[in-house]
Formats: C-alpha cells, structure tokens, sequence
C-alpha cells in the first residue's frame, strides 16, 4: 500500500460550496490560481501517482484568523465520500480554552486517526506545558501526531517555533507518542535525522520541496545533506511519504523517491509499512523488513 | 460568432484526446454556412494539434515530444512561484505545448467542416490530470 502521509484538502470540491470560504482558503494558505478539484481529479491524481491512500489533515487557526481552514469535521465528510482512500488527521488550535474537548470529540466521534498541529502558525512551542493535555489525550487514544517542522510558506508563519531541536522535548517526554516532523524539518535535515536517530518515536515525512524539480530536490536533500545511507541504513523505519500536496507535486514527489537509490524493501517501508506503523494500523504478524 | 467553452478532465499526466466530434456538433449547432472555426485552449500546459487518429501515431508523437523535453533535465522554471505560493514542476508541459501550439482552424463550407480525410483535431494534456477548459468559436464569412 502506497500512502501519502501529508495532503491538505483545503481545495476538494465536496467542501467548497461557499464562495467566501473557497477564498478564505486561497488567503490563508497563500495557495492560489489552482481552484478547486473534484474527487474524481484525486483519484486521477493518486493512480498517476500510484498511490492508494491520502492522510488528509484539518487545519485550525481558530485564534490567529477566527476560523479553521479545513475543520474536523470537514475532514469526517471527506472520509465518508471515500472511506477506502482517505485516512483523516484532526487539528485542534492549543490557544483554544476547549482544544481538549474539541480533540476528544474528534478522536471518538468523528473517528479521525491523528492530530496535525503547526507550531509556527498556531504560535506554540511543542514542549509548551499548555500542550501537555492535548498530547495527554493522543496518548490516552494511542493516536500519532503530525507536526509542521521547518520552513513554512504560509503567512504569518514563525520558522523558529518548528525548529526540530524544539520537538526533543516531547519526544523525550512522551516515548509512546508517536510524532512526525513534516517536511524533514526542511532545512534541518540532520537536525531531523539526529532526533530520528535517538528517538524511535519520531518519524519525519519527504513532504519538502522548495527549490528546483522534485528529482533535483530529493536527490540534494536525501543524498546529499544527508546521505542516502542514513536513511537505508537507520531511519528506514522512520520515514514517511508525503507531498504537502497541493502546495507541492504528488505524482513528480512519488516517482522522485526511485533515483535516490534506497532498496526496494527501504523504499516498500517509506511508501507504506512505516504509515501503518506511525497511524497504529500495522497488523501484529505483518512482515517487517530488517 | 458562435462560442461554445468545453470543459474536460483529463486522466493522465501526458494525453491526447480527439476533440473532432465536439467541433463538428458545434459547427452544426451553429448554423454557420460559410467561414471558420477555431478550436483553442486556455491553458499554457496543454496544446491543440491536428493529426491523423492513429494509436501508433499518438504513441510516436508522445516519443517525439518527450525526447525535445526530458523530465529529468535541469529546467530554469523548476522552482517554487511566489505568485501561486507553489512549485513549478511542469517545464516540460510549456516547452511541449510550444511544440504543439494552442489552437487551430478549419474551414466551413456548405454548414460543414471543411477537413482531409486524415485530419483530425486533438487535445494535447501535457501537465495532467487536471480540470481544462476548451473554446471553439465559429464565425460566419461571406463567400465571394
């Protein structure tokens, strides 16, 4: 199974039937001229791309812009539409007073599979003690968390709040949380790969792609920064698919993981199995590649 | 005139697609005796060419096409657009849809388009899938 650990579906017809929040959108993600794509463009998307399943993620910057860019329970919506190729993540704002009853209603009764959380949009520091009822609750639910790490295109954004070292704390704090920096952490990717290094509970997503073709960029990050070995070698089991789609490009990001020169069973890992793993949906007796 | 917009979505990240039926019914619908149709994209990824609707063909000019613009060369347009607040990957859907140009014409004679045998209008999607938009504008000459 080919996943893609990182979509925002800021974009997806289904939910956006009014105008205003159409534009919204376009404003407060600094995405623009791309419209808005029906389910059946996605699906077209994902079979160009090969891949089988989107973990699209609500956005909430209740108390930054008033409302949320893509809210829980439009995600819930979307998942209903297609069950079989959505997983959904929830995102709750930590400056909001109910975030934690907001968080417990989408984990039980929407049935979303995780938190995306970003703290240099949400102004928080992840070791913050106001975050510890939120991360409280994902542990209670055994559910992951997927934070945005490294730069951010979005406006209004502090780089500095998402800077790996930043996550130590809690990865240290919490080792039975699961919790993945986005983006590697772009551009701290050895900052990435050290925290990957020292805390299995941290994984990291490939959605990074700010200079050049996605081949170029893959090839300089994931090769060059870092070399290919430390990925094939160590962090295979920690690395995630994910294109930040429609920010970047899903189906040159997915054929772009090919010329790094991983092995194919790393390759199988980062494209699904560690996914499975990180979202708890890894069945016991699943064969695992060592 | 007569103007006509057509909506299609494509499948495939390279893709031809005969668009002949859809001018013939315009022109029909039209009215239009005498004059001329065009058939244009509104897109900068995609192109309008006219061939003959042959598999083999469409596999060849695919070939062609590609081999004037690699994926893998080093593109200048590769790079993120502050204006779209993403990256531009798709190079080598403006370098093919300069090969194929965005548009062409037909005459009309006697209601009819006026076509060679061997002649038939595609769309050319060089930066699918995607949600395209289509003109074909027919205007009425007079015959002196």
């Amino acid at each position: 199974m080919f996943i893609d650990i990182h979509v925002h579906p800021a974009f997806y017809e289904p939910i956006n039937r009014d105008l205003a929040r159409e534009e919204m959108r376009h404003e407060a993600l600094d995405i623009h001229k791309n419209g808005t794509a029906p389910l059946a463009h996605i699906f077209n998307q994902m079979r160009c791309a090969g891949l089988d399943r989107l973990c699209l993620l609500a956005q909430d910057y209740s108390t930054s812009i008033g409302q949320t860019v893509v809210s829980n329970q439009e995600i819930r919506e979307l998942l209903d539409l297609a069950p079989d190729r959505f997983f959904g993540f929830a995102s709750v704002d930590p400056h909001d007073p109910k975030a934690v009853e907001k968080l417990e209603d989408a984990f039980l009764r929407l049935g979303l599979q995780g938190l995306n959380l970003h703290p240099g949009r949400q102004k928080f520091l992840p070791s913050a003690p106001e975050l510890e009822p939120i991360y409280a609750i994902c542990e209670r639910f055994d559910k992951p968390v997927l934070f945005h790490a490294g730069l951010s295109w979005e406006p209004d954004t502090q780089t500095r709040l998402g800077h790996p070292l930043e996550f130590e704390a809690v990865a240290a704090a919490h080792p039975k949380l699961r919790i993945c920096l986005g983006h590697f952490g772009w551009p701290w990717v050895r900052e990435t790969a050290m925290l990957m290094l020292k805390y299995p509970n941290v994984y990291a997503d490939t959605a990074c792609l700010y200079f050049d073709s996605a081949r170029e960029f893959y090839i300089q990050t994931f090769t060059r920064d870092i070399p290919a070995t430390w990925i094939d070698r160590s962090l295979r089991h920690q690395v995630m698919f994910g294109s930040d789609n429609p920010r970047f490009e899903q189906i040159r990001m997915a054929s772009a993981l090919e010329e790094l020169g991983l092995r194919d069973s790393t390759l199988e890992l980062i494209r699904g199995r560690n996914a499975l793993d990180f979202l708890g949906l890894a069945r016991e007796g699943d064969p695992i590649c060592t | 005139m007569y103007l006509k917009s057509i909506t299609l979505q494509t499948s495939a990240y390279n893709e031809m697609i005969v668009l002949t039926p859809q001018v013939e019914e315009t022109v029909a619908e039209s009215g239009v005796k005498n004059g001329m149709v065009t058939v244009l994209t509104k897109h900068t990824t995609t192109g309008i060419t006219v061939n003959e609707a042959l598999e083999c063909l469409e596999s060849d000019i695919q070939i062609a096409l590609s081999l004037f613009a690699p994926e893998d060369r080093p593109y200048s347009h590769a790079r993120m657009l502050r204006d779209y607040g993403s990256t531009a990957g798709n190079p080598t859907g403006h370098l093919k849809a300069m090969l194929t140009g965005n548009h062409c014409h037909f005459l009309i004679r006697d209601g009819r388009l006026d076509r060679g045998g061997a002649q038939d209008v595609y769309f050319c999607e060089f930066d699918g899938p995607a949600r395209r938009k289509i003109l074909i504008i027919v205007e009425e000459h007079t015959v002196l």
